[in-house]
C-alpha cells in the first residue's frame, strides 16, 4: 500500500512541480501568472494531437508518438503563452485578468477545436483524443531498496523528463546569466532596463518557458489521470501548483515540497478510502485535502511570504 | 584650450503643452566639472535625460567627442560611456552590491567547460578593487535593502564606473544626503575629475556648484540664459540669473506669537511596519501660533512620527494630547474629529485617490459629516459648493474644474489641493510632511507662506523636512530626529545649518 | 469617461463578432444567418416554425430565464471589483448558495426561504474570503480558487452520496413550489417558462447603483478599492468596508446561484463548477464594472450562449462556437481596459 501511495503520489507531484517552476518564471519576471491552468490544458492538446496522429503513422507499439507528444506540448503551451504575454506585456492588460481570460479561451478553443478537429479529421464526433496508455518503467536495483525503492518502481516515462528538465531550469533561474536578469526584472524593472537589459524580452521569454513547462504537465496529467484528452483537463491542476509556488516562497525547492505533500495527501488519502472500503465517492473528500492544506498554511505564512515587488505591476518604459 | 566631449547644438524638446527645452547649445569639455543650474521645470533634467537616451530632441543635434549621435536609449549612451546617477535609485532591492553592479555585464564563466554561469566570486573582488580605487568604500556582498541612501548612492556611481563611463551625469545627487554626506560626495566628485571623468552635476543649489564646479549653465523655463564661469561669478549673481529676478530667499514673516500649548508629545514611541522600533522616546511640545521644524536625514522615524500623531499609526509607549485631550489611542477619525490636519509625504497614494475627480477628492476626511451627507446619503450639491469654494479660493488649476480626474493633474496643484483641503478644515494643529518635494521655486514660496499664514491664525505646526533651507525659512522651533529620538530642540535663531547637521549625524548628541 | 468605456466596450464587442464571423466564414458557413439564428434562438427575432404551444414569446421568456443569474452573478463581480477584490470566486458561492437552498428547501417548500437561504450562504463564503484576506492577508484571489475547488468536491461528495437522482446523474430536482421558476405555466395556447428573480435582479443592480453614486458607503467602497491607503488616512474603517464588500460580493453570487440552480435549472450537477461565475466577470467587465452596464452586457453574453442551441442545429457547428465567441470578447474587453487607462494619462 505504501508503494501506491509512493507511485501515485509522484506521478502527480511531479506534474504540478515542472508546471509550477513555470509559474516562478513567469512571476520571479513579474507577470502573474493565473494562467498556468490554460496553459497545460493548450500544451496537452497539442501534445494529444500529435500522439494521436503519429500513432497513426508509427502503430500503437511505437514509443516515438510519446515522446512527440511532449515536444509539441511544449510548443503549444509555450505559443499559447505567449498570448498571454502579449496582453500582459504589449497591451498592458491587467495581469490577474488576462490569466483568467487565458483559462476561459484555453478551455473555449481546446473543447471547440478537438470536437472540430475529431469530425473533420478523424470522422467521428467525439470530443477527446484517445491516447492508450502510457508504459511504465521500474528501475532494476534501486526499485528493490526497502521502502523507497517505490520510487524508482512504475515510473511514467515523463516523470523522467520532468525531473530532468527542472534541474535544468533551476540551474538557468539560479545560476546564469539569464536567470539573474529574469529575477531583476521581477524586483525592480526600472533598474534592469537602466543597466541595459531588455525588460519586455526578458519577461516574454519568461512567460514563454512557463507555457512550455505547463505543457509538459498538461500532457503527462492526460497520460496519468484519464489516458485521453478531453476538456475534462481543467481540474483546477494549474491553481493547485499556483498554491505551490506561493506555498514554497516562488522558490523552486520549497515548492518541490509543497507539490509532494499535495500529491502524497492525494495518494494517502485514496489509499485509506480503499483500505477502509468505502464508496469510491470519498475520493471527492480526499482530493478537498490539498486545497484544504493549502489555505489553512496560506493562514499561518501569508504574512513571511514575500512576492517578487514588482509582481503584477505594469511595466510602461516610458513611465518614470 | 580643453577639447569639448559633448556637444548639443540648438536642442528644443516638446511635451504636451510645454516646451520643455527651446533652442539650447553648450559644448562640455573634458574632464570638466560642469553644472546645470535651474529651478525645478527649468528643463534641466530633461536636457540631460537626452544626452543618456531616454529621450530623443524633437529639433538639433547631439555630438559626443566630435561625432553626431543619435542617442536613442540608454543602451547606445552606455556604449558611448555615459553614466547617470537617476534622483529615484534603480537598484534591485533583494540583490547584492555586487549583483547590482554587475547586472547587464555580468562577467561569464563554464562549468566543465561546458555551462555557462555567473562567476560571483570574481565579480566581488573587482568591485572591490575599483571602490578602493575610487575611494567609495562599501561591502560587495550587502544586500541593497540593508544599505542607507548615501551607500546606495554609491553603489550607482559604482555601476556607472563599473561600465567604465567617461561622461558621468548626477541629477541632483545631494538633495537627499546630510551635510555631511554632501561634503563626501563632493570629495568624490573632485576625484573622479582627476581621473579625467567628464562630471555633469544638475543641481539648484548655489554653494555646491560655488564649491566644486568648474562652469555653470544657468537655465530658466526650457531656455539657456548663460554659461558662466564658477570661479569669477557670485552666487548671488547665479541666483539672480536663475529666477530671472531678484528674488529674497527667505519668506517674509512677523515675530511668532506663541500661545498656549496645542500638542503635547511625551516620550512617545512607535514601531515601524516592520516591526522595529522606528520612535523611541520623542518628547516635544508646539504652541499655538509656533510652526516646530522637524529636520533629520531620510528615513530617522519622520514618517513614523507624523504617522502616529495624524492617529495613522499606533503608539507603542508615551502619549499624545491635544488641547488637553488624551488622543494617543484614538482611532484616524477621531483624530481628525479631534483637529488635527495632515498634508502626507506621498500625496499620490495617500493623500488622494487618484482616480477620483478632484470634487470627491476635497471631502475625503469629512464626507460622512452633516455638511455633506445625512443618513449615509451624500449631498451632491455639498460636495459641488465645497469643490467650487476651494477651487477659488486656493487658486487650484485643472482642466474641467472640479470633474477633474485628479490623476491627470500637475504635482504642484495635487500638492496644492490636498493643502487646500486640510487648511480649509481651520484645525488647531497641522501637520505639514515633505510638503514642497519636487516642486517649482514659485509653489515652493506660496507653500511657505501658506505655513506661515497658518502660524499667524493660531494654529500649532509641525513641519517635517529633508531640505534644511525649508526649515530655516519657516521654523520658529528646530528640533531635530536622529534614529529615532529628537536630539536637540531650540530656537530656529540659534540654530545655524551646520549645527543642525551635526545633530542630524548623531554627533551633537554629547556636545 | 463614461461614454468612454462604453465605446470600448462596443469596440470589444464588434471586434469579437468580427472574429467569430471570420472563423464561421472559414468553417464553410453563413456568419449572419448563424447571428441570426442566435437572436431567433434567444426569442428577440420570428424563427421560421415553432413547435406545438411554442412562440417567439416563450423563447424570449427562456431566454430572461437564463439572463437572470448571469446578472446577478456580474453584478457580483463588478461590486468586488469596485471594492479592490477581484472575486473569481462566484463559482463556489453559487453552489453553496444552490446546495443550501436545495437542503432547505426539502424541509420547508418556500421561495423567499430559498432566495434568503441562497443570500445568506453565499454571504458567508464571501464573508470567509474577506475575513481571511484582511485578517491573515491571503489574497482573494487565491482563497477564493481554493474555496471553489474545496466547495465543488463538498457538494459532489454530498450530492453522490445522498442526494443523487440515479436516472439523470444530477442532483435531485427542488421542489416546484421552491423553484424560482415557474416552468411551463399554460398561458394561452402557451407553454411559458416564468423567472421569478427578474424583476429582483433589475432592481438589485438598481439598487447597486445609487449605493455606490449616492451613498457614504458607496464612496467608501470606492475609495478603499481605488486607494487603500488614501482610505485608510481619510478616516475610514478599511476592514470593515472590505468585509462588507466581499460579503455582499457573496451574496449577490449567492442569489445567482439560487436563480441558476433552483430557477433556471432544478438541479445541480456534480463534478464540475458552473462556468457561469467565470463568464460573469467577462460580463462584468464589459459592462465597466457599473450595475446598469452589467445588465446590457448580460444581455448580449445571454444571447450568445442561449441562442447557440439553436444555432448549432440550425447550422451544424459545435455549440462550443458560443464559449468561443465569449471568450474572444472576454480578450478583448481585457486589452480595452488599458486604451482606457492610456487615454486618462
Amino acid at each position: 500500500m505504501l508503494d501506491m501511495i509512493i507511485i501515485d503520489g509522484l506521478s502527480f507531484a511531479l506534474p504540478l512541480f515542472i508546471m509550477a517552476i513555470g509559474g516562478i518564471y513567469s512571476e520571479k519576471s513579474g507577470i502573474t501568472n493565473l494562467a498556468l491552468e490554460g496553459f497545460q490544458g493548450f500544451g496537452a492538446f497539442t501534445g494529444a494531437i500529435a500522439v494521436v496522429w503519429l500513432s497513426g503513422i508509427f502503430g500503437p507499439s511505437s514509443q516515438v508518438p510519446y515522446y512527440a507528444g511532449f515536444v509539441c506540448a511544449v510548443i503549444g503551451g509555450g505559443i499559447f503563452a505567449l498570448l498571454h504575454a502579449l496582453l500582459c506585456i504589449r497591451f498592458k492588460a491587467d495581469q490577474v485578468i488576462s490569466g483568467v481570460v487565458m483559462n476561459i479561451l484555453a478551455m473555449a478553443l481546446t473543447s471547440f477545436l478537438t470536437k472540430s478537429i475529431n469530425a473533420s479529421l478523424f470522422g467521428n464526433t467525439a470530443n477527446k483524443f484517445m491516447l492508450g496508455a502510457s508504459t511504465r518503467i521500474t528501475i532494476p536495483g534501486l526499485s528493490e531498496i526497502p521502502v523507497i525503492g517505490a520510487v524508482f518502481r512504475d515510473i511514467y516515462p515523463f516523470e523522467i523528463i520532468i525531473v530532468v528538465v527542472a534541474l535544468v531550469m533551476w540551474y538557468v533561474l539560479y545560476r546564469t546569466v539569464y536567470g539573474m536578469r529574469l529575477r531583476a526584472c521581477g524586483d525592480n524593472p526600472h533598474s534592469a532596463d537602466a543597466a541595459g537589459i531588455n525588460v519586455y524580452a526578458v519577461r516574454t521569454v519568461a512567460v514563454f518557458i512557463s507555457g512550455c513547462l505547463s505543457g509538459i504537465a498538461g500532457l503527462a496529467f492526460a497520460y496519468s489521470v484519464s489516458a485521453n484528452f478531453s476538456p475534462d483537463i481543467y481540474l483546477g491542476y494549474g491553481y493547485l501548483s499556483i498554491a505551490a509556488l506561493i506555498f514554497g516562497n516562488w522558490s523552486i525547492l520549497p515548492s518541490l515540497g509543497a507539490c509532494l505533500i499535495f500529491g502524497f495527501a492525494r495518494s494517502g488519502g485514496a489509499a485509506i478510502i480503499n483500505q477502509l472500503g468505502l464508496p469510491s465517492g470519498y475520493n471527492d473528500l480526499v482530493r478537498i485535502l490539498p486545497y484544504v492544506l493549502t489555505l489553512l498554511l496560506l493562514v499561518f505564512f501569508s504574512k513571511h511570504n514575500h512576492s517578487p515587488r514588482a509582481l503584477g505591476q505594469i511595466y510602461d518604459k516610458g513611465q518614470r | 584650450m580643453a577639447e569639448p566631449i559633448v556637444e548639443l547644438r540648438h536642442i528644443t524638446k516638446r511635451f504636451p503643452g510645454i516646451v520643455a527645452n527651446d533652442d539650447v547649445s553648450l559644448s562640455i569639455n573634458k574632464g570638466e566639472i560642469f553644472a546645470v543650474l535651474g529651478e525645478n521645470g527649468a528643463g534641466k533634467s530633461t536636457l540631460v535625460s537626452m544626452l543618456f537616451g531616454m529621450y530623443e530632441p524633437d529639433e538639433g543635434e547631439i555630438f559626443i567627442r566630435g561625432k553626431r549621435e543619435r542617442i536613442d536609449s540608454p543602451r547606445y549612451a552606455t556604449q558611448l560611456s555615459i553614466g547617470m546617477v537617476h534622483q529615484e535609485f534603480r537598484l534591485v532591492s533583494n540583490y547584492t552590491v555586487t549583483e547590482n553592479i554587475i547586472l547587464g555585464l555580468e562577467p561569464k564563466r563554464k562549468f566543465l567547460g561546458l555551462l555557462p554561469y555567473v562567476d560571483i566570486r570574481k565579480a566581488n573582488n573587482d568591485i572591490t578593487e575599483l571602490s578602493e580605487r575610487y575611494g567609495l568604500k562599501i561591502n560587495p556582498e550587502d544586500v541593497i535593502e540593508n544599505l542607507n541612501v548615501a551607500s546606495m548612492q554609491k553603489v550607482e556611481i559604482l555601476k556607472m564606473l563599473y561600465r567604465e563611463a567617461e561622461i558621468l551625469i548626477f541629477d541632483e545627487p545631494t538633495a537627499v544626503l546630510t551635510p555631511q554626506e554632501i561634503k563626501a560626495l563632493l570629495l568624490v566628485l573632485d576625484g573622479l575629475r582627476d581621473y579625467g571623468k567628464t562630471i555633469i552635476l544638475i543641481t539648484h543649489k548655489l554653494n555646491e556648484i560655488k564649491a566644486i564646479a568648474d562652469r555653470c549653465a544657468i537655465m530658466n523655463r526650457g531656455k539657456l540664459v548663460s554659461i558662466l564661469d564658477v570661479k569669477t561669478t557670485s552666487t548671488d549673481e547665479m541666483a539672480r540669473q536663475m529666477v530671472g529676478h531678484e528674488i529674497s530667499f527667505t519668506t517674509e514673516k512677523k515675530p511668532a506669537k506663541f500661545g498656549d500649548v496645542v500638542l503635547k508629545v511625551a516620550d512617545m514611541s512607535v514601531k515601524s511596519i516592520t516591526g522595529y522600533e522606528a520612535v523611541k522616546g520623542a518628547s516635544f511640545e508646539i504652541h499655538s501660533g509656533e510652526v516646530f521644524a522637524l529636520a533629520g536625514v531620510s528615513g530617522n522615524g519622520q514618517n513614523e512620527l507624523a504617522d502616529a500623531i495624524a492617529g495613522l499609526m499606533p503608539c507603542s509607549g508615551g502619549s499624545v494630547i491635544l488641547n488637553g485631550q488624551d488622543i494617543t489611542r484614538a482611532s484616524v477619525r477621531e483624530h481628525i474629529e479631534a483637529g488635527i490636519a495632515y498634508i502626507p509625504e506621498d500625496r499620490h497614494n495617500v493623500g488622494l485617490v487618484l482616480d477620483f475627480t478632484l470634487r470627491d477628492n476635497f471631502p475625503l476626511r469629512q464626507y460622512y459629516s452633516p455638511a455633506f451627507s445625512s443618513k449615509g446619503v451624500i449631498s451632491e450639491s455639498a460636495f459641488n459648493e465645497h469643490g467650487q469654494k476651494l477651487l477659488e479660493r486656493y487658486d487650484i488649476r485643472s482642466s474641467q474644474g472640479g470633474a477633474t480626474i485628479t490623476r491627470s493633474m500637475s504635482g504642484g496643484n495635487q500638492q496644492k489641493a490636498i493643502i487646500a483641503r486640510e487648511v480649509d478644515m481651520r484645525t488647531p494643529l497641522i501637520i505639514f510632511m515633505q510638503p514642497t518635494r519636487g516642486l517649482d521655486a514659485g509653489a515652493v514660496m506660496n507653500i511657505h507662506r501658506q505655513i506661515v499664514a497658518e502660524r499667524d491664525r493660531g494654529a500649532a505646526v509641525l513641519l517635517i523636512s529633508l531640505d534644511l533651507d525649508e526649515i530655516m525659512d519657516c521654523a520658529d522651533t528646530i528640533g531635530v530626529i536622529y534614529n529615532g529620538s529628537i536630539n536637540k530642540i531650540a530656537p530656529a535663531s540659534e540654530l545655524s545649518v551646520d549645527d543642525i547637521g551635526l545633530y542630524m549625524m548623531g554627533v551633537g548628541k554629547t556636545a | 469617461m463614461k461614454a468612454q468605456k462604453f465605446t470600448l466596450s462596443c469596440l470589444a464587442i464588434i471586434i469579437s463578432l468580427l472574429f467569430g464571423a471570420l472563423i464561421l466564414w472559414l468553417m464553410g458557413k453563413d456568419p449572419i444567418a448563424a447571428y441570426m439564428n442566435l437572436l431567433q434562438g434567444s426569442g428577440l427575432m420570428e424563427k421560421a416554425k415553432y413547435a406545438g404551444r411554442q412562440s417567439m414569446f416563450t423563447d424570449f421568456m427562456s431566454f430572461i430565464d437564463a439572463m437572470t443569474p448571469m446578472i446577478f452573478a456580474s453584478l457580483s463581480v463588478a461590486l468586488a471589483l469596485k471594492g479592490g477584490f477581484f472575486n473569481i470566486g462566484v463559482s463556489g458561492q453559487m453552489m453553496a448558495a444552490g446546495i443550501t437552498a436545495h437542503i432547505l428547501a426539502g424541509f420547508i417548500p418556500s421561495r423567499i426561504l430559498v432566495v434568503i437561504a441562497g443570500f445568506l450562504a453565499g454571504a458567508l463564503i464571501g464573508a470567509l474570503i474577506g475575513w481571511l484576506k484582511y485578517r491573515f492577508n491571503v489574497s482573494e484571489v487565491v482563497s477564493s480558487i481554493m474555496l471553489n475547488s474545496i466547495l465543488m468536491y463538498l457538494i459532489t461528495f454530498y450530492i453522490n452520496t445522498f442526494y443523487i437522482n440515479p436516472v439523470s446523474r444530477q442532483s435531485k430536482s427542488i421542489v416546484d413550489a421552491a423553484r424560482l421558476t415557474i416552468s411551463g405555466f399554460r398561458w394561452e395556447k402557451l407553454k411559458v417558462d416564468i423567472a421569478l428573480a427578474f424583476p429582483l435582479a433589475i432592481i438589485t443592480a438598481l439598487i447597486l447603483q445609487w449605493v455606490l453614486n449616492r451613498t457614504t458607503y458607496g464612496y467608501e467602497v470606492k475609495a478603499v478599492g481605488l486607494s487603500p491607503r488614501a482610505a485608510y488616512y481619510a478616516g475610514m474603517n478599511v476592514n470593515r468596508t472590505s468585509l462588507l464588500t466581499m460579503t455582499f460580493s457573496g451574496a449577490l453570487a449567492g442569489l445567482a446561484g439560487v436563480s441558476y440552480f433552483c430557477g433556471y435549472l432544478a438541479a445541480i450537477q456534480p463534478g464540475t463548477t458552473p462556468s457561469m461565475g467565470f463568464d460573469a466577470i467577462a460580463v462584468s467587465l464589459l459592462g465597466g464594472n457599473n450595475p446598469i452596464g452589467c445588465v446590457l452586457a448580460s444581455f448580449l453574453i445571454t444571447v450568445i450562449s442561449k441562442g447557440t442551441v439553436y444555432m448549432s442545429s440550425r447550422q451544424h457547428i459545435e455549440p462550443e462556437i458560443a464559449s468561443l465567441i465569449t471568450a474572444f470578447i472576454l480578450t478583448f474587453a481585457s486589452c480595452s481596459a488599458v486604451l482606457d487607462r492610456r487615454k486618462k494619462k
